[in-house]
């Protein structure tokens, strides 16, 4: 439930969740940070049909970070990660108003090249997703389909092999995704052959072979067992090195580990808190968010 | 687990612990169905289940009594149904289970029971023989059918092939872009209207096809192309093809929505373009339900005898050469059946269940 | 990654580029229609506008594709136009490229140097290479259009030049057909046009994945559109060609009803063609109330069979067999007997059920024929409804002391019934159409004067089988039955139609039945689907 109307010339929402209502104030989610921002969203709102799903969500993520989305089932979070890749086109559906930019770009702009924004901003997903094709094959599909790598009979022909590069490529990758030590036997398996937990590293190197500046990922642990989400969550931290990481997750104690700065939502499709992550956890403004984090209700 | 290779001197004992097992399953099931099931129960399980034998007994020699076993059966499964009527049910959906079976089990052997003389007089030439040496015509192909006693369904087997080829040919190329179009390119509304469309298609009768391919197809081959005879392999192939269509279309676009959503989004998210997704996740993914959705569209097709019946000529011989599919020749397995069974007898009648046992 | 390329994520579109390609595009597909046209003879291939002939202006069409086709790609690789092409075409398009040149190779091999396979093979063998090497080793935009175009240009100014007319004919060797230059030029035209659509989108849209996507889109646009344009071409051929025949002198208000009792006459509408016998003396216009009657009795007397059969077994397969060898034994039952061929039942009834029922053809046993074919579809469909029941249901009924026979009598059969009835309709609407069984087993004279009177036929005799029924053992007709008897029968006995007409109007009451049944087995699937996904 939420109203909106103008106390004091700021705009304020009256909100209501659990037991308590509260005005959500802009400044809780206004967070200062060094650096430049890599993705800015701006008074985001999404509809799927008549159903608001998303409302006026606006946020600056770091560069070179990992920011933590996280709030009850139904918060909008994965919705919200979904926008930045624009992954929502594919719901007939749905309707994004608002603004995304990427290093300034305009994401939600007529113009729009999917493929080289999706090459940009990388995607895990909650349930493992490998292609039903050999590991070698789940590496270099992308950079593949995007004219980077030529291999084959022809290709040597050409002049033009790429055979060593593609080497090269699935062996950096599967480092980085520290999956290498595991399948560097048995690199030309089906991927589906692999557990849970291997195959979902093996997704997150999958999106590192395109390269991208962004990485969102939806829950990428929630399917697996505790070691399995333990060496998932050591490879983001550092992948936060080079990358920026955006994820979202159930997990509190998970953010808390991970994140550099955390987002929560709350019911209503809302932004209610943004900030860093010690400080949401520690102390936050919001009564809903203290409400939340110690496990009242969600 | 260690696993022991099996000697010879083990195998009697085995057999007799098999054996043994067996019998003291059976004694068990006995030993409950008598203490679950009131005697009365069991007394009209008994009458039920001997009445219907000799029901199938009776008809089966072609007795004129064969009423009087299917009343007692009918009886007997009235009273059954007034006092057990869960033994009664139990017992009914057995019989109709068995029934089903046995309806195929005697389709089956009859088939091969009936093609049997067929075989026996002809042996492998009846599969094989491609040129009558009675007859002085050098033209291979001449004579094979119905000269003195001389019976070959190689010049069958030869349309049969053909047809087949020309219908796939035509069916597969345009009905899996029919399912690709169905099932990832068009727009829901689109899509909405066009699968139960061709849903519909798929119950056109296929007498209803050959009408219009012999009325149309037939005579625009014969008077544009100057065809020898009304009526080709070329012509009746692509109408079979095209009968095929829907089916194609319907099963291997259910075959292609399948895939499971998340491998789709996967390779969307990794920036490929929807074709890139299509072409090299979903298709691979799904190629054996669409290969099976090809492959009984064209079975199904050719089953459905009668486009091909009315469009061919009935001429039994190879074309030459033999891709030359515009030559007077046309007869396949099935329309052959269908054309001739109707009064054929004796060894005749024979071969035409042979060329049926060959087609199923 | 060393050799990623970083764009911008919103290119700009350039549009002289685009307003050429699309022009091509918009080419091709014109040319695409007309040469349909000229096939299916809506337009006489003789016909000439503005004094050039029809086939003339395909050919002029073509060029205008491929020197379109040309400029855009010579525009892209020099830079005028704004592209963003792959390195190479890819293998697909080299291997289809160089298939037309070897063609074309051949073609000009066998006119320059004789009929010989031994000269016109390496000469056809050098162009394909030559086609080949031409798609895969130039960047995209050249390669994915200039080779494709050399061969439209060739093709449409062949043709365009004069040196194929309406009259022209080509007779290879090998085929006994004739093939005339007014048939085989439509032909190519339209697969040439279809590449130069290929070709025009992939350069609409700039080459590269997306360009990649678009060609192959238009492509799979193009076949799809002429699949469902060819089935509602069949279909609007029938409806046109029987509507005619079906309302010979049939009027809403024509025919009289004589209220029973009252003995007052009440104007009813008047349907001869459905309401008449097909033969007899003083028939006037000829109808095919036989034949409908009889496909009522054959699907009723199937219904009666196979139903109650095919829910039993799926009810034992389901609820009381456990899964082993006699499920195992029942699938492949039922698999085999949903693939034989039709005309394979059709022996069997000839052989084993009429020697032992009738003694010729008959309506019961062509019943029992249609039945068995029905039998595996009600089943297979059948115990997929139950089979999607959810446990829980059995479960909750169980526990509240509920025996396993009423638990199945009132909870699973009523939940699964609307599966089990979309596949009874849909059966029936496969079963309503099929002609070849009923060849061998049930057909009569093909222009009956009388309607099978089963109903009246009982009769009680004293002999076994007591009760005997003279029309059930009687050959009828049935409407597939009557398509095919007036196709084979020759000439019609009735002056009002020739047997094609008749055969028009058969097909189209044949055709409303049978796509009636599918209809209705179609929505109801979707309406049961639907409420399922509601709930």
């Amino acid at each position: 439930m939420s109203e909106t109307d103008t106390v004091d010339g700021t705009d304020q929402r009256v909100t209501t969740t659990g037991e308590t209502s509260e005005r959500v104030r802009e400044a809780w989610s206004d967070y200062e940070f060094a650096g430049d921002a890599k993705l800015v969203v701006d008074d985001l709102d999404v509809y799927y049909g008549d159903e608001r799903a998303l409302q006026g969500v606006s946020l600056d993520v770091p560069d070179e970070s990992v920011t933590a989305l996280i709030g009850p089932s139904g918060c909008g979070k994965s919705t919200f990660l979904r926008c930045l890749n624009r992954m929502n086109d594919r719901i007939d559906s749905a309707r994004v108003e608002g603004s995304v930019t990427l290093d300034g770009e305009e994401v939600y702009s007529d113009g729009v090249n999917l493929v080289e924004l999706r090459k940009r901003i990388g995607m895990v997903f909650q349930e493992p997703n490998p292609f039903p094709k050999s590991i070698r094959d789940n590496i270099s599909y992308g950079p593949r389909k995007h004219g980077d790598l030529d291999t084959g009979l022809l290709a040597r022909l050409l002049g033009r092999d790429d055979t060593d590069d593609e080497e090269a490529l699935v062996e950096r990758v599967l480092r980085r995704a520290a999956l290498w030590d595991e399948v560097k036997d048995r690199l030309d398996d089906n991927a589906l052959g692999l557990s849970g937990g291997q195959q979902q590293r093996l997704c997150i190197a999958r999106a590192l072979a395109v390269d991208p500046d962004v990485i969102l990922m939806d829950e990428p642990a929630s399917a697996l067992d505790p070691i399995a989400t333990a060496k998932i969550e050591d490879l983001i931290e550092e992948l936060a090195e080079d990358y920026t990481v955006v994820v979202v997750t159930h997990n509190m104690q998970q953010a808390a580990r991970i994140s550099d700065q955390t987002a929560v939502f709350l019911t209503g499709g809302e932004l209610v808190e943004y900030g860093d992550t010690d400080q949401i956890f520690e102390n936050p403004e919001s009564q809903r968010v203290e409400d939340y984090i110690t496990g009242k209700f969600g | 687990m260690t696993s022991r290779r099996p000697s010879v001197q083990d195998v009697p004992t085995d057999l007799r612990a098999a054996a043994s097992r067996r019998a003291a399953a059976a004694k068990r099931w006995v030993r409950d169905y008598r203490s679950r099931t009131a005697d009365g129960a069991v007394a009209m399980h008994v009458v039920v289940f001997t009445s219907v034998l000799a029901t199938f007994g009776a008809f089966f020699a072609g007795s004129q009594w064969t009423v009087v076993p299917f009343l007692a059966f009918l009886a007997s499964i009235g009273v059954g149904w007034v006092k057990y009527q869960a033994e009664a049910a139990k017992a009914l959906t057995l019989l109709t289970t068995v029934a089903t079976v046995a309806i195929l089990a005697l389709v089956v052997s009859f088939l091969v029971y009936e093609s049997l003389p067929a075989i026996r007089a002809r042996g492998l030439d009846l599969f094989t023989q491609v040129r009558n040496p009675a007859i002085d015509d050098p033209e291979l192909g001449e004579g094979l059918w119905n000269r003195g006693d001389v019976w070959s369904l190689t010049p069958m087997m030869l349309g049969t092939a053909i047809t087949t080829v020309i219908a796939t040919v035509v069916a597969a190329p345009v009905g899996i872009a029919g399912a690709v179009f169905v099932s990832e390119i068009a727009p829901r509304r689109v899509r909405e209207v066009v699968k139960p469309g061709i849903e519909l298609m798929a119950g056109i009768p296929s007498i209803t096809y050959g009408f219009v391919g012999l009325t149309i197809l037939n005579q625009y081959f014969y008077a544009e192309f100057s065809t020898p005879t009304i009526g080709t392999y070329f012509a009746a192939g692509l109408m079979i093809g095209i009968m095929a269509l829907p089916t194609v279309v319907t099963v291997a676009e259910d075959a292609l929505n399948a895939v499971p959503e998340s491998i789709k989004s996967g390779a969307l998210a990794m920036g490929s373009t929807p074709w890139q997704t299509t072409k090299s996740v979903t298709i691979p993914a799904g190629l054996s339900g669409v290969s099976a959705g090809v492959l009984l569209g064209v079975g199904r097709a050719m089953g459905e005898t009668m486009a091909a019946t009315v469009m061919l000529t009935h001429t039994k011989g190879f074309p030459s050469p033999v891709f030359d599919v515009f030559s007077g020749y046309g007869e396949t397995l099935t329309t052959v059946i269908a054309f001739e069974a109707g009064n054929a007898s004796g060894l005749h009648k024979n071969v035409l269940f042979a060329a049926g046992a060959c087609c199923s | 990654m060393s050799n990623a390329t970083r764009n911008r994520i919103d290119g700009a579109d350039s549009t002289a580029g685009d307003l050429l390609s699309r022009g091509v595009l918009a080419t091709s597909v014109v040319v695409f229609f007309a040469a349909w046209t000229l096939l299916l003879q809506w337009v006489d291939e003789t016909a000439a506008v503005g004094g050039v002939s029809a086939l003339k202006l395909l050919g002029v069409g073509l060029v205008v594709v491929g020197v379109g086709l040309v400029v855009v790609g010579v525009g892209s690789r020099l830079g005028y136009v704004d592209t963003a092409p792959s390195k190479t075409a890819g293998v697909p398009v080299g291997v289809v490229f160089g298939l037309l040149w070897a063609a074309v190779g051949g073609l000009l091999g066998t006119l320059a140097l004789g009929n010989a396979a031994v000269l016109w093979l390496p000469v056809a063998a050098l162009f394909g290479l030559a086609g080949f090497l031409a798609s895969v080793l130039p960047r995209e935009d050249v390669g994915a259009t200039v080779p494709g175009a050399v061969v439209l240009l060739l093709l449409g100014g062949f043709v365009a030049a004069g040196g194929v007319n309406a009259g022209w004919t080509w007779a290879p060797a090998w085929s006994s057909a004739v093939f005339p230059g007014s048939e085989l030029v439509p032909i190519l035209v339209v697969f040439a046009t279809l590449l130069g659509a290929w070709c025009a989108g992939k350069a609409n849209e700039g080459f590269g994945a997306e360009g990649r996507q678009a060609g192959a889109y238009y492509l799979v646009g193009a076949v799809v559109f002429a699949m469902l344009g060819v089935l509602a071409l069949l279909v609007g051929f029938i409806v046109t060609n029987g509507l005619a025949t079906m309302l010979t002198r049939a009027s809403l208000a024509g025919g009289e009803l004589t209220v029973p009792l009252v003995g007052v006459e009440l104007p009813w509408p008047e349907f001869p063609f459905l309401t008449n016998p097909t033969g007899g003396l003083f028939v006037e216009v000829p109808g095919v109330l036989p034949a409908i009657i009889g496909t009522l009795w054959l699907v009723f007397g199937a219904v009666l069979f196979a139903v109650p059969l095919g829910i039993g077994a799926a009810v034992f397969l389901t609820e009381y067999a456990e899964r082993g060898r006699l499920t195992q034994v029942v699938e492949v039952a039922t698999n085999g007997l949903w693939s034989t061929p039709s005309i394979v039942f059709g022996l069997f009834g000839l052989a084993f059920l009429v020697p032992r029922i009738s003694g010729g053809n008959a309506i019961f046993v062509g019943q029992l024929v249609l039945g068995f074919m029905l039998l595996p579809l009600v089943l297979i469909t059948s115990r997929e409804a139950i089979l999607a029941v959810p446990d829980a249901h059995r479960d909750a009924s169980a526990a509240l002391g509920v025996t396993k026979w009423q638990t199945i009598r009132s909870v699973v059969l009523p939940a699964a019934m609307p599966g089990t009835i979309t596949g009874v309709i849909l059966g029936v609407g496969r079963i309503a159409g099929e002609t070849a069984p009923l060849l061998l087993v049930f057909g009569g004279p093909p222009y009956p004067s009388t309607t099978p009177n089963v109903l009246g036929s009982f009769e009680l005799t004293a002999q076994p089988p007591f009760v005997t029924n003279e029309a059930l053992l009687s050959p009828a007709s049935a409407l597939p039955y009557q398509l095919y008897a007036t196709i084979t029968a020759g000439v019609f006995p009735k002056e009002i139609f020739t047997d094609t007409q008749f055969g028009w109007g058969t097909a189209l009451v044949l055709l409303l039945v049978v796509v009636g049944l599918y209809a209705v087995g179609v929505g109801s699937r979707l309406y049961f689907r639907r409420k399922l996904h509601h709930e």
